[in-house]
């Protein structure tokens, strides 16, 4: 009782301490007008994120265009471009009510826009079917109202609003027959209606952006400007920060070493927030097609020799977290649990015994060519050398092959000519968007992160197939822990250690954009300190 | 004999053209598969249509006849990366090279000359074995490691240099205090690519400056009563800078291949970093416009290295 009564005071006086500094930080965090915001970038081909996806045209665009709603905290959905919106009874359409907004060029955003935007994102956007191939059709009643009618019931859809995924693009811009993958106003004079208008884009130097006065939420943005300066070399990046020359250096691919030493820095501050829509996963990619790859036992033999929370502190410094599946432990959708492969060395050997796979006179059982991407090599590199090591102590010859580029390395997986490669991809905030592609028998292409391991498994299908349409949280959450199980089973993937992604800013930023869309998210609540 | 250079120069430029058409086709990899993975996927009916839109789907001979007709009407096409006409990216590039290497090279020239000279007039002396020393390590040590040296004591232990950039990212400088800025990001990355440099001139014109020194002329002219400045500077390194100058030359190329590595670790806008981003990126129309650039330009300046040796040397006047 005493011991409970101590600890409970002492977690008291913590809380107690914690508040107080909080309040003292949020003493000196009055909002503050005007500043220039100084972020990186690794190289950008568009700045409109309707026909490209990731980071490169995402933090750019998302400040260009605004979105129908965002993304804050907890993956909660608040509006944003549209002032609110009503599911009807059976879920199969959805209206919205527009803000009264201008676009840079001072025309207004209207229904059409949204329409055409929809429909631009989803023959344009690499996911653009996956997130918006339920939509049957837009009707748009009146130029503030604008309703989506489905085929299916979406829970995905909602997520997929925002100017990351869906950018409220200028009909009158866009839509004149030139085809918008290419189109010249993706990347000169681009107008949005986001917080920010462009200024410049120098391809491969910088991007600015300056404040829209007329932006549709009042008071807002703070920052006068916002730079996008190109830095292609990693270290080069770590070290503007460490001088001071970024205020702001979203996902910059740091070494946990570098991580440890940031941290102490005064004026920094080193987090991993602000990823947990993307959430990314690491895995072991067999190629399924191959011997001995097409045997589960085998796969699973090959999961039980490694130490995968080794991984983790060898890559990490134990900062991540081992892989459970093919969904992020950050996805609400997530449920913990899932089997997972104890390390067991004897056990690998014993299971490859079984599957036939005997070691031979040299001690040898069979080789293969593990294909290394060409991005993060402080991540890829010492997991395949460790996979080299461990598999050699089970007879089985691992020869490393590194890539000249990143269209190698695609060209290699893409036309599924490879043994096997580590590799990683981004959960998004739907399954249906960054999950399912690995797993769907529909989905076995030729295309990079697709399902290019050649997984196909028809009860898996159903489970993804219900899931997808599934309105019921708690029920859609019970589907995917099937479907991370299953795939845990049949190694679909062997699921190594979640990626750890760092941001790090100055202690000057105020509201950094740390939601789950982090850094891909609008800045116009971010302001600068004195 | 300048005509002839000049009709050589044509063929080899033809010949670096189809080499490097060549050369890249025959590259595993693939710029579309590139580009739709960066995407972040695409249908297999897209990869077709972007395959089709680049022309990539014709058979070999007929991409480079496309392509050699395109070059000779001025054309380098449209980069697949980029999204936009290659000749319009590197027009923006090309200044801020050209800015690094020359500065670059006249750094490694002047210095290195002088001190090859200060090392040739004390043979055996302290300073000349630090010369040579200080040559073998410049020599041998890669350029990106030197630029990362210089960063961290230059710009992160003794903050006096920026880190990377050609100028300040949120610069509203204009005019002279906008050349300053430039100058003052220049000074890091020219030392970094003219050190390697400055080592090899440093040791030729040593080299170069023992054997004239040797001669019977420059003996007369001490023997005249001449101040050593001027034997030295009038009448030996008139001499002794041929090589130097030949060098400078051929190892043009040498510089503009330093410049990619130099650009890359200062974040230099110019065509270091892009051709860099074009092979990361398989842009197939940018780098070959970028090394066709590179390859004329060593041409060029090997063809003016030969008109400018015929004028500084009056033996080869005498032989014409």
């Amino acid at each position: 009782m005493h011991r409970m009564l101590g600890g409970g005071l002492r977690r008291l006086l913590t809380l107690f301490l914690i508040l107080l500094a909080g309040s003292f930080s949020m003493a000196s965090a009055e909002p503050r007008e005007g500043g220039t915001l100084k972020v990186f970038s690794s190289g950008w081909r568009t700045l409109n994120p309707a026909v490209q996806s990731g980071a490169s045209a995402g933090v750019p665009g998302s400040q260009i265009f605004a979105g129908l709603v965002e993304v804050r905290d907890n993956f909660e959905i608040t509006p944003y471009g549209a002032e609110s919106w009503e599911l009807s009874d059976d879920k199969m359409s959805v209206t919205f009510k527009l803000r009264e907004a201008k676009f840079h060029d001072g025309e207004p955003v209207t229904s059409e826009d949204v329409k055409f935007s929809l429909f631009a994102a989803r023959d344009n956007h690499p996911f653009g079917t996956v997130m918006f191939g339920r939509i049957k059709d837009v009707e748009t009643p009146a130029p503030d109202t604008v309703v989506f009618n489905l085929t299916e019931p979406t829970p995905g859809l909602m997520l997929s609003l925002q100017p990351l995924l869906m950018p409220i693009l200028p009909k009158h811009i866009y839509d004149d027959g030139q085809e918008l993958k290419t189109h010249l106003r993706n990347n000169e004079n681009v107008i949005g209606s986001g917080p920010f208008k462009l200024v410049e884009n120098t391809i491969g130097e910088r991007i600015v952006l300056e404040k829209n006065e007329g932006f549709f939420i009042e008071g807002r943005p703070y920052l006068d400007r916002i730079v996008i300066t190109a830095v292609s070399d990693q270290l080069t990046r770590l070290l503007m920060i460490e001088n001071g020359e970024l205020d702001y250096a979203p996902n910059v691919g740091l070494r946990y070493t570098d991580a440890d030493r940031l941290e102490k820095k005064e004026g920094l501050i080193v987090t991993s927030r602000g990823f947990e829509a993307l959430a990314a996963v690491a895995y072991l990619e067999l190629n399924l097609r191959k011997e001995p790859f097409t045997d589960v036992n085998v796969r699973r033999a090959l999961a039980h020799a490694l130490d995968r929370e080794l991984m983790n502190q060898i890559v990490f410094g134990g900062r991540s977290r081992v892989g459970e599946g093919p969904l992020h432990s950050n996805n609400p959708l997530f449920t913990p649990g899932a089997p997972a492969y104890e390390f067991d060395m004897e056990k690998a050997a014993a299971m490859l015994d079984e599957a036939g796979l005997t070691a031979g006179a040299d001690g040898k059982r069979f080789g293969f060519v593990l294909d290394i991407p060409t991005w993060a090599p402080h991540m890829w590199v010492p997991f395949a050398e460790y996979i080299q090591a461990q598999y050699s102590k089970l007879g089985i010859d691992v020869e490393l092959r590194r890539a000249p580029d990143f269209g190698t390395w695609a060209g290699r997986v893409a036309s599924w000519e490879y043994d096997a490669t580590v590799n990683g991809s981004f959960n998004y905030p739907d399954p249906t968007i960054g999950v399912e592609r690995h797993l769907r028998c529909d989905n076995i292409r030729n295309v990079t992160w697709s399902n290019t391991q050649g997984y196909c498994d028809p009860e898996m299908d159903e489970i993804l197939a219900k899931a997808a349409v599934e309105t019921d949280f708690e029920t859609r959450r019970a589907l995917y822990d099937q479907v991370q199980r299953k795939a845990m089973e049949d190694v679909a993937l062997l699921y190594l250690v979640q990626e750890y992604s760092t941001t790090v800013y100055t202690t000057k930023l105020g509201n950094p954009p740390l939601s789950p869309f982090g850094a891909l998210a609008p800045y116009y609540d971010v302001y600068l300190e004195d | 004999m300048i005509l002839r250079r000049i009709v050589y120069a044509f063929v080899l430029l033809l010949a670096v053209l189809v080499m490097n058409f060549a050369l890249i086709h025959l590259a595993p990899g693939d710029p579309v598969e590139t580009l739709v993975g960066e995407m972040g996927g695409a249908t297999p009916e897209f990869i077709e249509q972007m395959r089709a839109a680049y022309g990539l789907d014709q058979p070999f001979y007929i991409q480079l006849a496309t392509y050699l007709g395109r070059v000779a009407q001025g054309d380098f096409g449209f980069s697949l990366y980029f999204n936009r006409p290659v000749l319009e990216l590197m027009f923006h590039r090309i200044g801020p090279t050209i800015l690094l290497v020359v500065t670059a090279v006249l750094i490694a020239l002047t210095l290195g000359t002088f001190l090859g000279v200060l090392a040739a007039q004390r043979r055996n002396s302290w300073l000349s074995h630090l010369v040579t020393v200080f040559s073998l390590v410049g020599y041998s040590t890669p350029v990106f490691w030197v630029g990362i040296m210089l960063i961290l004591v230059f710009s992160v232990a003794l903050p006096i240099f920026p880190i990377a950039g050609m100028y300040q990212s949120d610069t509203s400088a204009t005019g002279l205090a906008f050349l300053l800025e430039v100058l003052h990001h220049l000074i890091l990355p020219a030392m970094t690519l003219a050190l390697i440099y400055l080592a090899f001139y440093t040791r030729l014109s040593r080299a170069s400056m023992i054997d004239v020194l040797d001669s019977d002329y420059v003996r007369t002219a001490r023997a005249k009563g001449l101040k050593n400045y001027l034997v030295i500077y009038k009448h030996a390194l008139r001499n002794a800078i041929l090589p130097v100058v030949t060098f400078a030359g051929l190892q043009f190329g040498q510089v503009l291949s330093g410049a990619v590595l130099v650009e890359t670790v200062f974040g230099w806008p110019g065509l270091g970093t892009l051709a860099y981003d074009s092979i990361l990126r398989r842009d197939t129309p940018t780098l070959l416009a970028i090394l066709f650039f590179s390859a004329s330009l060593v041409i060029v300046v090997n063809m003016v290295t030969d008109i400018v040796y015929r004028y500084i040397d009056p033996r080869m006047r005498a032989e014409q």
